[in-house]
């Protein structure tokens, strides 16, 4: 970039990374008092992992049987709320909305928080995590191409450096005060439009490519894994607007962007319940012991149902988002439109991770019967997960969102401060 | 709030926090003090020289001796020219007794407190193969009345799709027909327990449990070695036996002679014999996996 | 575009191979050790013995040694010296050690099988006469079983230890009267052993409560 100081060049950028990261922790008593809260949550679950990983994995709720549960359940509905998080970069960029532009940068950055969950939750979910080691390409064994999971590793770090790079160059061009240049984000943006898309997709194969478990074996899943993501995205990121908006109201966001996003949301909850209604409809019309998990799941079998009220209160919370939303109140009221967003995402969240992980293994694949229901340990170490992605989302707006409004900004006279507005397009233009 | 009041509070806050991040870490002094660095940096099976096997295999030897006080032989035999392996279960032979997955439990050193073994046995009704009416926890007299009995083990795929999923390639098909696990490669993400249609991994839950007088000192790298915590394994035709030249313990154990197993590649053998003679047919043939299992009934 | 302060520099040639040689070397660490192949399995030199059950020379008493298990008594003890008279209408007529012998084999009888023979062991015989040494049984079962002999000489029938590979070492197979009693062949039902007590699995005492109540 002609525009920095020679000698410069290699210490601006980690110079202003800094200066984020310190401004990102200051603030007030409530500041505070939410990160103490969020911090506590996050030892509790590190505490519950250290012991996990002392006592082995016992003490979690897992067997032979149903060998995974609560933590990929998660990973799975956190990958999606990565890839619904960019949504809106469709809008913003291939419809050329202005008005997005700036909602984008807060879906990326809840997309980089997600990203962080899912690697979380892999961690966790290890057995020896001290072998991390050895899923790094070049120097363990990477069993690439043939393995779906490498392919996820491949597409959920690419992801997380994609994001990063978006947000931290449109955010540095602001903080410098000069106009990003197109070739620098454009193509990264359209790429990580495909990418959010290939990373919800990758995370389908992981489980609709085994044909022993019949109940994840539908080439139905990737579509419904994308659909019931661009529902969690864009139902997050309204309510994180709002919630900017209440506590933050000097960054300034125009109701458009949130209007946008609520007739996607109209649309793709439709969508999801339509592929969830196709998916009922083959299993119980077809019948047959291949319908034994879905019977499991809706039904209860051999006496065990304990999935039965999850999965009908996420059916319950999908159909009431969809009448939430679709009702004219939405449009106006933005307690019912929240209302709704909180339904679908609280209904995804479950249909997507027990409603789908648990069944794929009951009944087994030699169908024995073996329920499963999280451990205490689980659930902490699921929280302080949610926990520590919840501190990196809050952190990462107090970092961003100052910048973007124009509060925080280079001020030294040595590069150029904010440009009139001519010169900006003549820059533009060179 | 003036600013040293204000680094005073930040101050405590940090050690506060440091305090309890390293309280809520505790639990893991007592693990790290199990790992060794040699274990850590440890190379894949398939790369380690002979040397560096063997000082491998030594190690695992000591480890032994120092848990248990017992001394045990870690053997890393090779699989041999012009043999793979093949094995057939008469199912109008096997009557239920389980004694297969018994002597595989005492074999392989399986944990002692949760029965485990390499083999399930389903108790099936008569005129049905759906295994969804099957059960493995029958517990009356057998062989009952109007039943029949499903020994299910590690079929060993020649289309593996364990071995598919595996991201580190921790687990793999030796060149005699046997899907191994490196134990101390495997990061323990379950994914090929989730690939495996007939339900034939096992995880290491926790540390496996087995009286020291009690633990089988013919061991094998690859197969019957007291596994680590939070990592898979699996059946593997007990290869420190049969790449001896003996029998599978589930074969010895079996009471009516139910089990086959041989040289696939030896037309005198008795496997052979089976495939040519008997109706076979495999588990889940649907699926493509291709195993090296096969079932009969007699005619 | 500003310059870098390394460009336009030449790089020094050993910067560039010591580079090479870490990517080499990485490269070759990850690279496997060519397998090792254990040889064929030679020509065979372990022989394959049949087991013999005590049942086909002895018969058990009524008295117990100090491990409690019935002391045996050789069938020779006996019959060498004395003659067996004439086979009984049924067992109820079986007399001494053969008392409450329990005939369970289809329709046949004593003379079936046996020889009534003066002095000498006892023997057994042939459908067409031929007679036997009670060592000799599986013949006598194999001219009715024949199809379960053909799977016992083939090996899918009556289990064996030792070993696969006959080059290796040698396997002991067991004897039809290991398992069959051959006056009552009928297997024994038995208790199943090792049941599965994995976590959350439902036994079967659980599991038939629940499909009844």
């Amino acid at each position: 970039m002609s525009l920095l100081q020679p000698g410069e060049l290699n210490l601006s950028y980690p110079r202003f990374a800094l200066r984020l990261v310190r401004r990102a922790f200051l603030g007030g008593v409530r500041f505070y008092a939410t990160m103490t809260v969020l911090t506590c949550v996050f030892l509790v679950g590190v505490n519950a992992w250290a012991h996990q990983l002392r006592s082995g994995m016992v003490v979690t709720h897992m067997t032979d049987h149903v060998s995974w549960g609560l933590y990929i359940a998660n990973f799975t509905f956190s990958v999606g709320l990565a890839a619904g998080a960019v949504m809106m970069v469709i809008p913003a960029y291939l419809y050329e909305d202005e008005e997005m532009h700036d909602v984008v940068l807060v879906g990326e950055l809840l997309a980089i928080a997600a990203i962080v969950a899912c690697i979380g939750f892999i961690v966790v979910d290890m057995g020896r995590p001290d072998r991390m080691w050895h899923v790094i390409p070049g120097v363990g064994r990477f069993n690439w191409p043939i393995s779906m999971l490498t392919w996820d590793v491949i597409v959920l770090n690419g992801y997380l450096i994609l994001n990063l790079h978006i947000v931290g160059y449109l955010t540095y061009m602001k903080y410098l005060g000069v106009r990003p240049r197109r070739v620098f984000y454009l193509p990264f943006v359209f790429l990580s439009i495909g990418w959010a898309i290939s990373i919800h997709s990758v995370t389908a194969f992981l489980y609709s490519g085994l044909g022993g478990r019949p109940f994840w074996n539908s080439a139905l899943l990737a579509p419904r894994f994308i659909a019931s993501a661009f529902i969690t995205g864009p139902a997050f990121v309204i309510m994180l607007l709002y919630a900017i908006k209440r506590f933050a109201p000097h960054f300034r966001f125009t109701d458009e962007p949130m209007q946008l996003l609520a007739s996607i949301l109209r649309v793709t909850i439709l969508v999801n319940l339509f592929m969830f209604g196709s998916e009922a409809f083959t299993l119980f019309y077809s019948g047959g012991s291949h319908a034994a998990s879905g019977r499991y799941l809706f039904l209860g079998l051999d006496g065990r149902h304990g999935l039965v009220p999850w999965i009908w209160t996420a059916v319950g919370l999908n159909l009431a988002s969809a009448v939430l939303i679709h009702s004219h109140p939405s449009r106006t009221n933005p307690r019912v439109l929240l209302a709704a967003c909180a339904c679908a995402f609280a209904g995804v969240w479950i249909e997507k991770g027990m409603g789908l992980i648990v069944p794929g293994f009951v009944p087994s694949t030699l169908h024995e019967l073996v329920e499963y229901a999280p451990s205490l340990v689980e659930w902490r170490v699921s929280a302080g997960v949610w926990a520590f992605a919840a501190m990196v989302l809050i952190a990462l707006l107090r970092m961003v969102l100052p910048v973007l409004s124009g509060e925080l900004c280079e001020a030294r006279p040595s590069l150029r401060s904010v440009p009139p507005a001519s010169s900006r397009r003549e820059s533009e233009v060179s | 709030m003036d600013k040293t009041k204000r680094r005073t509070l930040k101050v405590l806050g940090g050690t506060l926090g440091a305090t309890a991040f390293a309280y809520a870490l505790e639990p893991l002094t007592a693990w790290t003090k199990e790992q060794s660095l040699d274990e850590f940096l440890q190379r894949h099976y398939k790369e380690l020289s002979k040397s560096e096997l063997e000082a491998v295999l030594r190690r695992i030897e000591q480890k032994t001796r120092e848990t248990y006080g017992v001394d045990v032989h870690v053997t890393d035999l090779h699989p041999q020219e012009g043999v793979e392996f093949g094995y057939a279960l008469n199912l109008s032979v096997c009557i239920g007794c389980r004694k297969c997955a018994e002597a595989c439990h005492k074999e392989n050193n399986h944990d002692r407190a949760t029965n485990n073994s390499y083999i399930r046995v389903l108790e099936m009704d008569q005129g049905t193969f759906d295994l969804e009416k099957g059960t493995t926890t029958y517990d009356h007299a057998v062989p009952a009345p109007g039943k029949y009995y499903l020994p299910v083990q590690c079929q060993q795929c020649d289309n593996a799709p364990c071995v598919k999923v595996c991201p580190v390639q921790a687990t793999w098909k030796e060149r005699d027909g046997i899907v191994v696990v490196d134990y101390n490669w495997c990061i323990g993400c379950r994914y090929c327990e989730a690939a495996c249609p007939y339900h034939a991994r096992r995880f290491n839950w926790q540390k496996p449990q087995v009286p020291a007088a009690e633990l089988n000192p013919d061991q094998g790298y690859l197969s019957n070695r007291v596994r680590p915590q939070g990592v898979v394994e699996k059946c593997t035709f007990c290869l420190h036996r049969t790449r001896a030249g003996r029998l599978p313990a589930c074969l010895e154990a079996c009471p009516t002679g139910a089990r086959v197993f041989g040289n696939l590649l030896d037309p005198d053998s008795e496997i052979r014999w089976v495939l040519a003679n008997k109706r076979v047919f495999v588990l889940k043939e649907e699926l493509g996996t291709r195993p090296r299992f096969f079932y009969f009934f007699d005619t | 575009m500003r310059h870098g302060p390394c460009e336009g520099r030449p790089v020094p040639f050993l910067q560039r191979s010591d580079l090479c040689l870490v990517v080499c070397g990485s490269l070759l660490s990850c690279a496997d050790r060519p397998r090792e192949v254990a040889p064929a399995p030679g020509p065979q030199q372990g022989a394959t013995t049949v087991h013999e059950p005590e049942k086909l020379v002895s018969v058990e008493s009524a008295h117990l040694d100090s491990l409690g298990k019935p002391v045996r008594v050789r069938c020779a003890t006996c019959h060498a010296i004395r003659d067996a008279g004439v086979f009984p209408e049924s067992t109820d007529g079986l007399r001494e050690f053969h008392a409450g012998l329990v005939v369970k084999h289809g329709p046949l009888s004593c003379g079936s099988c046996h020889v009534l023979l003066s002095g000498g062991e006892p023997t057994l015989h042939l459908s067409d006469g031929t007679h036997l040494m009670t060592q000799d049984t599986m013949r006598l079962c194999a001219q009715c079983h024949g199809p379960k002999f053909r799977d016992y000489s083939h090996g899918t029938h009556g289990g064996m230890t030792g070993y696969w590979d006959l080059s290796k070492g040698s396997r002991t197979r067991n004897h039809c009267v290991d398992c069959h009693d051959p006056h009552s062949p009928a297997f024994a039902p038995s208790r199943p052993v090792l049941p599965p007590r994995d976590r959350f699995l439902p036994s079967a005492h659980e599991r038939s409560e629940r499909s009844h109540g």
